[in-house]
């Protein structure tokens, strides 16, 4: 299997198909225009097929959307390749020698690469190709390992991170599934929280701190 | 092209700047207001100030690459995002150094309005314990000035650009004139009476911000959007343009001129007098001068530091009002650190609505009437306050699928957070100087920025540490985290002194009335004149400051003394 970008990549069919797709589920333009990506971080189709896979498994379809239905990721093959979430930083677990094979010169990691290899492994061949069930314990055994008392850096852990950014700050995920509301009016200091009840995606200082 | 005359020059648009054109404008003179930045017009220009951050092509992260060229200075701080960016220098652009082995962060707004855009808006007065402060101990040098010389000018600069807070009768933090304030949350509410039953001096309060709760003067109230650093175009917090720039303008005697960096301010040894700047078009380069009267420097604290030194002359080899020498030394900015964060059981079934753009403070208990701090003699105070987290702590937490989607559309727990903010002690060591092996745009030598902090600043932050950790746990709290290690110097934004003032000439720059020792009509009335650093945050002060020296200025040239 190829790990670099298929032919016939080009910028202005990723943009496209984007917005196409955006526009299809209602999806202003403006949230998916991506600024160009260089050649070498220009994902293949089979990796923008995974990772929308991978975002959908994290934030499924319910009542709303899931993460993969409103191009969650695709954020996550531009904010990686931008360094959101640190994800660039030259630290970022790259020089363990198991990583070693998917740094970049500068010493960051290709964390797309990465997890395109480390599910592929674990499921014995094309990832994709498993059914539903198989694909969400593969990447249910990711999330535990990154996640297991003890573990630190872990680049499942930043992708993870991107996912969960790229759909509470979609539409769908900031409105929807979550309350947004720009201009509040007013300030409650102390109102009942009962089960159940939405949390405000414009709270902007509770998503700061988490 | 003719030479431009008008009576006063101010430099500088922001926090005072855009008040010493208020009080000169309204004064009767004829003034001219210069800021280096662009024009930014109150609401015309808040380009990003209704986007949703699904409207943003980073979903208000901004561009993580983009940031580490251009701005990885300006990255750090808290108010700096995509929704916010253009309120913030271009660090590549706008070069200082620091020593070797030496950190400052700079944060800097380069713009009509500069900072005062883009600032935390806490709003406090300073007592006497902080202007008695360097007399007492000996560190620095006595302030020439007393609570009573500020306060009726705190009260004016409270009752124009509207202060919320609660009256609390402290003497250590005088009460102002306050709209009503911003109330704390339940959480912060439960805290308050808890610790004050343990510590009857230790006292919580809703942080005293400069955003209204009530409608003033075409100004709208407060929202509570949080998101002040967008830009407002209710007007809600103070800022140059809901505020002081349009009074300025009302007058009809206020010029503004951005764009223009001054190179220099022109001093004539004959007749010991600065006669007007020279100012540099940052777009064609042109060069251009205007003369006046009197100058103001309200370029921020280090950038009229900055000023004075590139404007030495002949007669003034070491920097301009620098006979004493001590211009540029005995810098400051509070030591500031996470101390404490605890969780906070009980108030699962409790939420709040509306995002309180304001937390809560605890006021200065240490080193009041008895020097009880531990190797330290001044003041600390934490600012802070309660949250529930949001779904990004789901980045934190293992899961995935639907149990994890639904864990995430709720609130998540409650937190109490209390970070310290220690006073800085004036010392000649930590001090601004021209680095003349490295050049900016314009050609202008870099500011080079030495600041360390002590012991003294060191002790403060291990005692506020161990104070936040009896305190949270007294509130109710489990702590989960703590720390005593001072951030990086700038990092609390409070950067002063550098021109301080002080009783003698051959010890300080300025004197009782932010007016150089050296120049009769030179005032520097912004952070660089101060001479201790308190603990609460200073912009206030240098408001009151700034009004109280304009008020200074006008009588004097209208006595013929300037």
């Amino acid at each position: 299997m190829s790990e670099s970008a298929v032919s016939g990549w080009n910028r202005r069919d990723f943009f496209g198909g984007m917005a196409l797709f955006a526009l299809a589920i209602g999806v202003p333009v403006a949230s998916v225009a991506l600024s160009d990506l260089p050649d070498e971080e220009a994902p293949s189709e089979r990796q923008r097929a995974m990772m929308r896979e991978v975002s959908q498994l994290v934030v499924p379809k319910t009542a709303t959307a899931g993460a993969g239905d409103v191009g969650v990721g695709d954020f996550v093959i531009l904010a990686l390749a931008h360094g959101l979430e640190g994800s660039r930083a030259p630290s970022a677990g790259a020089a363990a020698p198991p990583l070693a094979r998917f740094r970049r010169p500068d010493g960051s990691l290709r964390q797309l690469h990465w997890l395109e290899n480390e599910l592929n492994q674990r499921g014995g061949g094309d990832f994709l190709a498993r059914t539903p069930a198989e694909r969400r314990m593969l990447l249910a055994a990711v999330d535990a390992e990154a996640f297991a008392e003890g573990a630190r850096e872990h680049p499942w852990r930043t992708v993870k991170a991107l996912i969960l950014t790229g759909y509470y700050t979609s539409e769908v995920g900031a409105s929807q599934e979550l309350q947004y509301e720009l201009v509040p009016g007013r300030w409650d200091p102390d109102l009942p929280l009962k089960r159940g009840d939405r949390a405000w995606s414009s709270d902007w200082t509770a998503v700061e701190f988490g | 092209m003719a030479e431009q005359q008008f009576d006063a020059i101010v430099v500088g648009s922001g926090i005072t700047g855009g008040w010493a054109a208020k009080e000169l404008t309204e004064a009767g003179l004829k003034v001219l207001m210069i800021e280096r930045g662009r024009k930014i017009e109150h609401q015309v220009d808040y380009e990003t100030e209704t986007k949703a951050p699904w409207e943003m092509p980073f979903r208000g992260l901004g561009d993580a690459a983009l940031y580490r060229r251009d701005h990885s200075v300006q990255m750090l701080n808290r108010h700096f995002n995509e929704f916010t960016e253009k309120h913030f220098v271009n660090d590549r652009e706008n070069p200082y150094t620091v020593p070797p082995g030496g950190e400052f962060n700079w944060f800097r707004s380069y713009q009509l309005g500069g900072r005062s855009l883009t600032w935390g808006r806490h709003s406090y007065r300073w007592s006497d314990y902080d202007f008695g402060a360097n007399k007492r101990d000996g560190f620095g040098t006595d302030w020439p000035i007393r609570y009573a010389d500020v306060a009726p000018w705190y009260d004016k600069v409270e009752d124009f650009i509207g202060v919320s807070g609660a009256a609390e009768g402290l003497a250590q933090l005088p009460d102002g004139h306050f709209q009503p304030p911003m109330v704390l949350n339940v959480v912060e509410q439960a805290a308050r009476e808890r610790i004050a039953a343990r510590w009857p001096g230790r006292i919580l309060t809703p942080g005293r911000v400069a955003n209204l709760t009530e409608e003033k003067e075409g100004r709208a109230k407060c929202q509570f959007r949080s998101i002040c650093a967008r830009g407002c175009s209710y007007g809600a917090y103070f800022s140059t343009q809901s505020s002081t720039l349009p009074a300025a303008m009302n007058t009809g005697r206020l010029t503004v001129i951005t764009d223009a960096v001054v190179e220099a301010v022109d001093y004539d040894p004959a007749t010991k007098r600065v006669t007007g700047v020279r100012y540099i078009d940052t777009h064609t380069k042109q060069r251009s001068r205007a003369t006046s009267r009197l100058v103001f420097l309200n370029a921020g604290a280090f950038n009229s530091v900055h000023l004075l030194l590139n404007s030495a002359s002949a007669a003034m080899p070491q920097g301009l009002g620098n006979s004493s020498g001590v211009l540029g030394t005995h810098i400051m900015d509070h030591a500031s650190t996470l101390s404490g964060v605890a969780l906070m059981p009980g108030f699962e079934a409790h939420t709040t609505f509306g995002n309180r753009p304001n937390g809560a403070i605890i006021v200065r208990f240490r080193n009041l009437d008895t020097l009880d701090g531990k190797g330290h003699t001044r003041g600390f105070s934490y600012q802070g306050g309660a949250l529930q987290s949001g779904w990004s702590r789901g980045k934190r937490e293992a899961g995935i699928g639907e149990a994890f989607k639904q864990e995430l559309q709720s609130p998540g727990e409650w937190r109490l957070v209390f970070v310290a903010f220690a006073e800085c002690l004036p010392r000649p060591g930590n001090r601004l100087t021209l680095n003349r092996s490295r050049t900016d745009a314009n050609g202008l030598p870099v500011l080079d920025i030495a600041l360390t902090y002590g012991k003294e600043e060191r002790a403060a932050l291990v005692d506020a540490k161990a104070e936040a950790a009896a305190m949270l746990t007294e509130a109710g709290g489990t702590v989960i985290m703590g720390f005593d290690e001072p951030g990086v110097a700038g990092s609390t934004i409070h950067e002063m002194g550098g021109a301080r003032m002080g009783h003698d000439p051959k010890t300080s720059v300025l004197n009782r009335w932010s007016q150089a020792h050296d120049i009769a009509n030179l005032f520097v009335t912004d952070g660089a004149q101060m001479s201790s650093s308190a603990c609460q945050n200073p912009s206030l002060t240098y408001m009151a400051l700034t009004a109280r020296a304009c008020d200074a200025a006008v009588k004097m040239l209208k006595e013929g003394a300037i």
